[in-house]
């Protein structure tokens, strides 16, 4: 399964207990116990929901897309490798996919690129107020303020607005090229502010 | 995309925002790149990271309607990793029963293309011949299934509109002492040579050559080290196109 493959061994964690719990969890899960699946799911789902529902938008999709994600966890949860990547972070990666998988439609996104376009300003602001509060947020919402005003607007219209950055660059009136620099100048910006860990 | 830099679309990837061919691309690239592998974990811890942030808990009931498909929801198992095994005689055997005969109808003399040509290339201009490739309206490709029994996968990817094709060999046993393998197109009137491969140390080999048949089948046999002009060995990975 292309996931799990794509996650790469990692030497530490940094927030061991945390990641092991979900991890263990996980394995557990993979072994058929609903009841550990069930504590995955408490731990996992607002991150899940949250990510989901800011790429599709719609609140009754964004459900039906969230289960799709747990139930696919459950389905491959015997093929998670803790050495590859956090349980938390391999849930993401399906979310995010899924969520992708759900808007990127032809028809989806010409809508999309339609709407965004006349939005891009506001859609930023909006990121920016909803990460709030709790000290992860803080530290999220001071990286994404370390970046450029186009290296942000790129990450996050291609994160959030669901948009290839080919699509971003029509976006943003800017050549792919140019697209492709600010999406990796603002990732490895946002790495070395945030740590690689999750 | 001919003059694209696959190594930095790592971050795009991770942030989902290929098309689906410079996806599957880099993916072909970034499995056995370690510079991607590793800037691939890291941006999506960092984005998992940033999900957190923008966590919504889902309404309540939601719970329920997981946990109840989830109970009648059939678990896959494990992967397992095959182990290395070398090619055994048993297995030529087995191979020799595959309906595709390589030493094809009319005994067309074979035409050997492009290996010198292509051969020597670095990791990243085969990713760009293989993003190439994919790019092509035409553009397929397949996994061949392994006859053999051996560790190991092959993958053709080709565009008959572009005239080439490439090669991806993962996680190969080295060739049997004095053989090497060599891939075919096969067409109903003839197979084709089309690239003789030593992994002397197995592992991964990628190759990129010219090829404007319309494959019936892609295949590799296990051929003398020099490459063969006619298949003489026993088919090892096959896929019919
Ligand atoms: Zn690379």
């Amino acid at each position: 399964m292309g996931v799990l493959r794509a996650m790469r061994a990692r030497p530490h964690d940094v927030d061991g207990d945390e990641l092991d719990a979900a991890g263990n969890l996980l394995r557990r899960a993979g072994r058929g116990d609903q009841v550990s699946f069930a504590e995955l799911y408490d731990q996992l789902a607002p991150m899940v929901h949250g990510v989901v529902l800011k790429v599709v938008r719609d609140p009754a999709q964004a459900e039906e897309v969230t289960q799709e994600v747990f139930v696919e966890l459950w389905r491959l949860a015997a093929r998670f490798d803790g050495t590859k990547g956090s349980a938390r972070t391999w849930a993401a990666t399906v979310a995010h996919r899924r969520a992708i998988d759900r808007v990127r439609s032809e028809q989806a996104s010409r809508d999309r690129l339609q709407r965004d376009a006349a939005h891009v300003v506001r859609e930023h602001d909006t990121v920016v107020a909803e990460v709030e509060s709790s000290l992860e947020q803080a530290r999220v919402r001071k990286a994404l303020g370390q970046l450029s005003d186009l290296q942000r607007e790129a990450v996050e219209l291609a994160y959030f607005g669901g948009h290839t950055y080919r699509e971003v660059a029509v976006l943003l009136d800017v050549a792919e090229g140019t697209v492709k620099s600010r999406i990796r100048d603002g990732m490895i910006r946002l790495r070395d502010e945030l740590g690689g860990e999750s | 995309m001919s003059d694209i830099d696959v190594h930095h679309l790592a971050a795009a990837y991770a942030l989902d925002a290929l098309d689906d061919h410079e996806r599957a691309a880099f993916e072909a690239h970034y499995r056995s790149c370690e510079v991607c592998h590793t800037d691939v974990s890291d941006f999506r811890a960092t984005l998992t990271q940033v999900s957190s942030a923008m966590a919504v808990p889902p309404p309540e009931s939601l719970k329920d309607r997981v946990l109840a498909e989830v109970a009648v929801t059939r678990q896959l198992s494990p992967a397992v990793v095959p182990a290395v095994m070398h090619i055994d005689l048993a297995a030529r055997r087995r191979a020799r029963t595959v309906s595709i005969t390589l030493a094809a109808a009319a005994a067309v003399v074979a035409v050997v293309i492009g290996v010198l040509a292509f051969s020597g290339r670095s990791q990243s201009t085969y990713a760009n011949d293989l993003a190439r490739v994919l790019e092509q309206p035409d553009a397929r490709m397949v996994d061949l299934q392994n006859k053999s029994g051996t560790a190991g996968s092959f993958k053709v990817a080709w565009s008959k509109g572009l005239g080439e094709a490439v090669l991806i060999g993962e996680n190969l046993p080295p060739a049997p002492s004095d053989k090497a393998y060599e891939l075919w197109l096969v067409t109903p009137q003839q197979s084709m040579a089309m690239s003789v491969l030593d992994p002397a140390t197995g592992g991964n080999v990628h190759r990129t050559v010219k090829a404007s048949a319309d494959p019936s089948a892609w295949a590799i046999t296990v051929e003398p080290k020099a490459g063969s002009p006619v298949a003489t060995g026993s088919i090892i990975y096959v896929a019919n196109v």
